[in-house]
């Protein structure tokens, strides 16, 4: 298998050089032999990527150590299924399952514009092959997953003990899907950018791309802010580490992407800026990539760092200045005529929406790397850690929220007074009622008290909007509240669907604002029987028990969870000691409730006792109700829609009519 | 047009930002004058073990820094010692990087200012340019107000039954 792993990649390699040299040449003469013959050759790079994943996989998991890879991200007591995310563990798995995902999103983007953009699909296809020839070349020349080791050793080092967790099972692949997904529209912007064709053609053809991309960013986030709060045990989820920063910063600018998108779609306007938007999101993948293994910035998720950063970053500066010089190239194309009336308008409410994104974006990067840039110029090395980021971003994320609530209520064009009045007056007095609450709940710190009157405000935009529209329905086709709802969400599942993902960041933000603001910590050594408070709970520690497996050594203390004297739960937190790699994990015990997390560690024991880091943390539980939200959101923004796929096919068969006279670029079969 | 609107524009972003990072010093713990708490300090504090996190943070039960420190920082605070005296006494002995934000002083300053300079120039360059392109839009159409109101219904008319088609 690892001999048909290695040839197959060699022939994925050649294929991918192949690919773009058939599709520039077929694009170019507008041969449609040669554009067919690339696009197989893309599902052929496809399959043969294909196999040399089934064939690591095949290594992992009949424990085949001759294998380097394996014998250092496996072991044979490790668990199946973490024996298939060792796939991912390691460099050279990760870059592979990388290449997997982005030939496999190329495959369904070239089967889905086979008939489609002629002239576009081509070039974009031909950057698709570009980048899976950087990646495949990295995996046949430099980072190679199908090396042997001499001698071939009689067990594996195993999976590190942070990575064996569920989470850790799906936070990956999420967040790769998420980045590599935005290959497609960056492949798509880069071809309307080389063909000159610059409506908004590739923006309608690639929009569920990039909400796919988005979606799966946000679920990689999610999902690894999750492991960080149920692994690392620090009663915490997010510590503004680099690589976790450098998840974010994509998400950040394909969320202004997506906002940004809509004012050329309607308006035509902005196309440099989405054109640089989604050039930067695709960048921002490559630098984390790049952050990930080069080991310039430290990070506590240097699991599989290496010394392949020159490489990225050659990759990422030659990805730059290409296509920063192909926006220059078509800079006067590329200018539209612009209609702006107001500042009162939605319009201005998205541009200032994509500024603060930009900037939230921009300071998570400058705060990432500015620790580099201090070592480089002053020489001193200095740490740039949550305090910064909090306090950097902090008030970026208000103005954001801010204009999360006005954007969707104001109108295109202008706004007049009165109907500010009438949009906002209801939402403006929520705000009031919910600072007022909650200062008569105790809360004196001002900046919670903003941040929970601004969620106040925006809930209350969130309602209008849904309520202006149930009205409306209502008054045209006289339905019953429920089925005007329900019509009102599936008829416009874009628009609605995006309020319910502004939904679940609101929740998400009160969830960050709660457990940030009002967390509670007690450290405390007991012995047995002995019993210890925390806000209203009674913690009694009532013992420890072992278990001993070939794989793993751990202690579950059991700790009984009292409120008002009666049993509310049984936690068991446990100290787990992974024997391969003799390293110690935390299992934390987490008794969750919308009002507060019991989050319970067992920091260590003894035979007089044990020690427990106990943490109550309010409001916890809202963020990840907040993640659900904003997945339901993007479900119902991504159904299929009836309405918008006449447009669509009504805009295609303009520009076809439009370009009659001119000889179709591609094959039609 | 003069170039006074955009002008006026950019100064009350800059207002506005100026306020938004007096906010930020504000809520930035570490760097808070009196009576420290030991979490307020230990925020402030890098962990030296390598996890990455403050000292506040660090989990690990025996760590040669995190648990030595917080007990140091409880005899500091039980002593008077102000918040920035502690700061100044580990940045002494163990150089910077114990910090777990940079000073804004210096070099740092650029730290802190450059992301809210950069909002502030996006700003200016949004006010300029939405200013260019109000100029370049046609200017609403001023017709007879009885002739628009009777149009208006009519088209008022017609737009309801094309809606209620779609609906």
């Amino acid at each position: 298998m690892p001999d048909l792993g290695k040839l197959s990649l060699a022939i994925a390699f050649v294929l991918a050089i192949y690919s773009i040299a058939a599709n520039v040449y077929g694009a170019r003469r507008r041969l449609p032999a040669f554009i067919v013959s690339a696009r197989h050759a893309l599902w052929a790079m496809c399959a043969m990527v294909t196999i040399a994943v089934v064939a690591l996989l095949s290594g992992l998991l009949s424990s085949d150590f001759s294998l380097e890879y394996v014998a250092s991200y496996s072991s044979s007591t490790l668990p199946t299924p973490y024996k298939f995310s060792s796939l991912w563990a390691g460099q050279q798995g990760s870059l592979l399952f990388w290449t997997w995902l982005l030939l496999i999103f190329s495959s369904i983007a070239a089967f889905q514009n086979r008939r489609k953009n002629p002239e576009i699909t081509p070039y974009a296809m031909a950057v698709l092959s570009g980048v899976a020839v950087f990646f495949l070349a990295m995996l046949n020349f430099v980072t190679r997953p199908f090396d042997p080791i001499f001698p071939v050793p009689a067990q594996g080092q195993d999976l590190n003990p942070l990575l064996q967790n569920y989470w850790m099972a799906i936070h990956p692949p999420s967040l790769y899907t998420g980045y590599v997904s935005a290959s497609v529209p960056f492949a798509f912007g880069a071809g309307a950018l080389i063909t000159g064709k610059l409506d908004d053609a590739w923006i309608r053809t690639t929009r569920r791309w990039a909400i796919f991309s988005w979606f799966f960013l946000t679920l990689g986030n999610m999902f690894g802010a999750r492991w960080a709060y149920e692994v690392l045990g620090w009663g915490g989820y997010w510590a503004w580490d680099p690589v976790e920063n450098a998840a974010f910063m994509p998400w950040l600018v394909m969320t202004a992407y997506l906002h940004s998108v809509m004012i050329q779609e309607r308006k035509d306007m902005l196309k440099v800026w989405n054109l640089a938007l989604i050039g930067l999101g695709f960048s921002l993948t490559i630098f984390g990539t790049f952050i990930t293994r080069s080991g310039v910035i430290s990070s506590v998720h240097s699991f599989t760092q290496t010394g392949i950063g020159p490489y990225f970053l050659s990759f990422l500066l030659v990805v730059v200045a290409g296509y920063t010089a192909l926006i220059f190239y078509r800079a006067r194309e590329l200018r539209s005529p612009a209609e702006f009336e107001s500042y009162l308008s939605r319009e201005a409410a998205f541009l200032f929406n994509n500024l603060v994104l930009i900037g939230i974006a921009f300071a998570v990067f400058w705060g990432t790397i500015f620790p580099a840039l201090s070592e480089a110029v002053r020489g001193v090395k200095i740490t740039v850690g949550p305090p910064f980021f909090n306090s950097v971003g902090g008030p970026l994320a208000l103005a954001l929220i801010f204009l999360m609530g006005v954007g969707p209520l104001i109108a295109w064009r202008r706004t007049t007074a009165g109907n500010l009045l009438r949009s906002f007056g209801a939402p403006i007095v929520l705000g009031i009622i919910t600072a007022a609450a909650a200062l008569i709940g105790g809360i004196r710190e001002w900046y919670v008290l903003a941040a929970l009157s601004l969620a106040g405000f925006v809930f209350g935009t969130v309602v209008v909007e849904f309520q202006r529209g149930v009205n409306a329905r209502r008054h045209m086709v006289s339905e019953s509240p429920a089925s005007a709802l329900v019509n009102l969400v599936s008829k416009n599942n874009r628009r609605y669907g995006g309020y319910i993902i502004h939904l679940g960041v609101l929740v998400a933000f009160v969830g960050v604002v709660g457990s940030s603001f009002f967390k509670t910590e007690v450290k405390k050594n007991v012995h047995e029987g002995e019993s210890f408070t925390i806000g209203p709970y009674q913690l009694h520690y009532l013992g420890i028990s072992t278990v001993d497996t070939p794989h793993l050594l751990s202690a579950t203390a059991r700790v009984e969870v009292l409120r008002n004297g009666r049993q509310t739960a049984m936690m068991t937190p446990a100290k787990l000691v992974y024997k391969r790699q003799e390293q110690p994990a935390t299992e934390v015990a987490i008794r969750s409730t919308p009002r507060a997390d019991l989050y319970v560690v067992l920091a260590g024991f003894d035979e007089n006792g044990a020690t427990f880091d106990v943490f109550l943390t309010p409001l916890v539980w809202w963020l990840w109700a907040g993640g659900v939200l904003m997945v339901i959101g993007t479900f119902v923004a991504m159904l299929p829609n009836v309405r918008e796929r006449t447009a669509i096919a009504a805009a295609l068969s303009r520009a076809a009519a439009a370009e009659s006279g001119a000889e179709p670029a591609a094959e039609r079969g | 047009m003069s170039l006074r609107a955009p002008l006026r524009s950019a100064i009350a972003a800059a207002a506005v930002l100026v306020l938004a990072s007096a906010f930020s010093g504000a809520a930035a713990p570490a760097f808070a004058a009196e009576r420290p708490t030991r979490a307020q300090i230990a925020e402030g504090l890098t962990c030296q073990c390598g996890c990455g996190l403050t000292v506040a943070n660090c989990n690990h039960p025996q760590c040669s820094f995190s648990v030595p420190v917080r007990a140091e920082i409880d005899s500091m605070i039980a002593r008077g010692m102000t918040s920035a005296q502690i700061f100044a006494f580990y940045r002494h002995k163990y150089g910077e990087k114990v910090l777990s934000a940079p000073p804004a002083e210096g070099f740092n300053l650029l730290a802190w200012t450059m992301p809210f300079l950069a909002v502030l120039l996006g700003g200016t360059l949004i006010v300029i340019a939405a200013n260019r392109w109000r100029l370049a839009a046609p200017a609403p159409s001023t017709g007879a107000p009885e002739r628009d109101r009777e149009l208006d219904s009519a088209l008022k008319r017609k737009l309801d039954e094309e809606i209620r088609e779609q609906l």
